[in-house]
């Protein structure tokens, strides 16, 4: 009972202009960070009235995810698997603030249930009135991977259809200055496009969404197929270039196969060296980041996986982004890795 | 996609003992751990109980042994202490095979971050304050357990709110029934904190007494903390290994209620689905069901919307239920696997445990009386086990004999 894993719709939510487009036409640079998310118009997925009162994760991801649906054609989603890793991170701070503030007297239930890291699949749910299975993965790095894992076992080995599958993150003051003081962010004023060759510790921030429909057939639009999703936590990967290839061995592919790798070095001079043995291990295809674009999140890995699809739809990356190779071609298959801090790697293989 | 999936260690820390057995005690001895606060610093201390662990974080740690004991979250002390215990009776070495470690909470480590927040700001925070930054998110505490026990490769954190380790369960019990997994670590664990005692408090779910669940005049719920792990293995891995088969987990389903941020529908659709769900996936009649331990959690909301879903799926004189919340409080992230590790003792020691302090029946479901005191010599094969939770989270899990 193993079937094709069809992408059948796809929306981003990101600092770039992407929302309702298979593409970015232009891409953005700032001159700071945190990168914000481009909000768009939501009003025609949320009804401004109860906008207003949701959470702007919420609104993001619900927004997205809404748009990925009608982008496939889909009303009735199967399953609704979100990866957040922080979830309403917003509302956690205001309940807090409030519960500390006032001693624990007259707290607002309203920022509770917000805070609930499960309510942005559960709002998705209450929206499209959708009873079918709804998960929810917090877990770093590997939030939004564990949420495309998901779906992909459940089209892939369980004969599910049209299963949604996202990741979402904003940015708040607080986490913002927790990354600062942990010592993960670049300087403020360090803009986004030239921080691979920024040199130094840290990373440019940034925050979005990106939402996926699988499917065991084949959807309106250029059909792209997942081959692979692949969740690994490792403290310390020696061999990344090993583990890569032993995830093509399962496919039987040779690293050949593939002739675009997008990869997730966000300007941390310690850690975007350890992408080098995996980008070696493709000669022949083009590379390119897409951190810059995006800024790093915990989530931005949702973001990277929309960019290989749009890349793969688009036959073309941007030359901002562009490691190695050439950025117009028309690509046939492609691989993602991402390692988060070092230690939760991701790889997603899709082909046309 | 076939195949069994065998329950061959677990493991419980909660406010009943921390260990299995210590809990088993408890249980059989209707001897319940919900009590005054004793240990959370919070205003509320002397007006609600909570079920709390004994153990302050200091010893939570010298038993735990973790490297660098003076940064982990109580939630992962928690964590690492049930985890020990299921894979030492499963006589588990993560490396070899493909060994997942999958793992629930609501609040991760928040019990340490209320207690930071917001000093961290502070250009002179002092490093007991700085050590805790970035424990607090939920995968803070399966990475840190992962890494003492050597599990690497599908390592992840399920937060479905109260029922978010059964869905760990099944998630474990779905990649190995595909055949992604050998052999995988899952449950979850949470600590209390002021922000979940705040935060229950502030919906006025919270009952000011010992909780009555399936009551009629019950008020309530009762926080708990704890953390449970079971751990769950193919048939070509038992066979391999010659462990013994505690149990199985032979059903389970997930469903959306789809009607309310935080409340269950009335007709409790959502329980009903999740419950009948986890029925067809165990390829069982609701006959076949010899217990149910009910989600339960002794709020006015959740006991008649789950009473009314009993009902529908099983008439009007179900199975022999409990609720065991009644004992360790609502452990929230770790229910779900507190109860099934409560499922399988059940069928190991053919025992049905106590609905504390019940008195008269609901007034939606007049014919659910439940189980008033430990029953022992049942013959129990098949336990159904359920766990619902905020943003309509429904799950229900099939526990059955080897």
């Amino acid at each position: 009972m193993k079937g094709p894993v069809h992408i059948i719709g796809a929306s981003c939510i990101s600092p770039q202009d992407t929302f309702d487009r298979d593409g970015i036409a232009s891409v953005k640079g700032y001159d700071g960070h945190p990168l914000h998310a481009i909000a768009p118009d939501l009003r025609r997925y949320i009804d401004p009235v109860r906008g207003r009162r949701m959470a702007r994760v919420s609104r993001f991801g619900m927004a997205t995810a809404l748009n990925a649906l009608e982008r496939a054609g889909v009303r009735d989603p199967g399953g609704i698997i979100v990866g957040t890793g922080l979830g309403c991170m917003e509302s956690t701070e205001r309940f807090l603030d409030t519960m500390i503030a006032n001693a624990e007297m007259m707290v607002n239930p309203t920022a509770f249930i917000q805070s609930t890291h499960n309510a942005v699949a559960g709002q998705i749910a209450l929206a499209l009135g959708s009873r079918a299975c709804n998960f929810t993965y917090l877990h770093k790095g590997l939030s939004f991977p564990s949420a495309l894992f998901d779906a992909f076992v459940q089209v892939r080995d369980e004969g599910n259809e049209r299963v949604l599958a996202g990741g979402v993150d904003i940015i708040t003051d607080d986490h913002f200055a927790i990354q600062r003081r942990s010592g993960l962010l670049k300087e403020e004023g360090v803009g986004n496009l030239g921080v691979l060759e920024h040199g130094g510790p840290g990373a440019v921030c940034g925050e979005g969404a990106a939402f996926f429909v699988l499917d065991g057939r084949p959807g309106q639009g250029t059909d792209v197929r997942l081959v692979e999703v692949d969740i690994h936590y490792a403290p310390d990967l020696p061999d990344a270039a090993a583990h890569v290839r032993s995830i093509l061995q399962r496919h039987m592919l040779e690293p050949d196969a593939i002739d675009l790798v997008v990869v997730g070095p966000n300007g941390d001079a310690m850690d975007d060296p350890a992408y080098g043995p995996v980008m070696e291990l493709f000669p022949t295809a083009t590379v390119t980041a897409f951190k810059p674009l995006c800024g790093e999140f915990y989530t931005a890995n949702a973001f990277g996986t929309w960019y290989a699809w749009s890349s793969l739809v688009q036959g073309r990356v941007h030359p901002e982004v562009l490691l190695r190779g050439e950025a117009q071609r028309p690509f046939r298959r492609a691989l993602f890795y991402d390692r988060f801090r070092g230690c939760d790697h991701s790889v997603v293989i899709m082909e046309r | 996609m076939s195949g069994q999936v065998h329950i061959i260690g677990m493991g419980v820390i909660s406010a009943l003992g921390e260990t299995v057995s210590a809990n088993l005690d408890a249980l059989l001895a209707e001897r319940t751990g919900i009590g005054p606060i004793a240990r959370l610093d919070t205003r509320h201390r002397g007006y609600l109980p909570a079920a709390e662990v004994r153990s302050e974080n200091e010893a939570l740690a010298a038993r735990a042994l973790p490297a660098d004991p003076r940064s982990w979250t109580r939630t992962a002390l928690l964590a690492l202490i049930a985890a020990r215990e299921a894979i030492a009776e499963a006589g588990l070495a993560p490396r070899g095979q493909r060994t997942g470690l999958i793992s629930a909470t609501t609040v991760g480590g928040m019990d340490s971050a209320e207690l930071i927040y917001p000093r961290f700001f502070d250009d002179d925070a002092p490093d007991e304050v700085l050590r805790f930054l970035g424990t607090h998110d939920p995968g803070d505490h399966s990475e840190r357990v992962a890494r003492e026990l050597g599990i690497e490769g599908c390592v992840t954190t399920i937060s479905t709110a109260c029922s978010s380790s059964a869905n760990a369960i099944m998630l474990g019990a779905r990649l190995i029934r595909a055949g992604r997994l050998d052999v995988a670590v899952v449950g979850g664990a949470d600590a209390l904190s002021r922000f979940t005692v705040n935060g229950f408090n502030s919906l006025m779910i919270l009952d000011d007494r010992p909780c009555t669940p399936f009551d009629r005049d019950r008020r309530g719920l009762n926080l708990g903390e704890a953390a449970a792990y079971l751990v769950i293995a193919s048939d070509a891995y038992v066979e391999a290994h010659g462990v013994p088969t505690l149990a199985r987990v032979s059903g389970y389903a997930n469903t959306n209620d789809a009607f309310h941020a935080t409340a269950s529908s009335p007709e409790g659709e959502g329980a009903f689905l999740a419950m009948q769900g986890a029925l067809r996936r165990a390829d069982l009649a609701p006959t076949a069901i010899d217990h149910i331990n009910v989600h339960g959690t002794g709020t006015l909301n959740n006991d008649a919307s789950e009473g009314r879903a009993l009902v529908r799926l099983f008439g009007g004189s179900p199975p022999p239920f409990s609720s065991t919340k009644a004992f360790t409080g609502h452990t929230l992230g770790a229910a779900g696997a507190v109860e099934a590790v409560f499922a399988t003792l059940a069928i190991r020691q053919g025992v049905m445990f106590a609905n504390l302090r019940f008195t008269t029946p609901l007034e939606e479901a007049p014919t659910l009386v439940p189980v008033l005191h430990t029953r022992e010599e049942q013959r129990i094969r098949h336990v159904l086990s359920s766990s619902f939770g905020f943003g309509g989270n429904n799950t229900s899990l099939v526990i059955s004999a080897p």
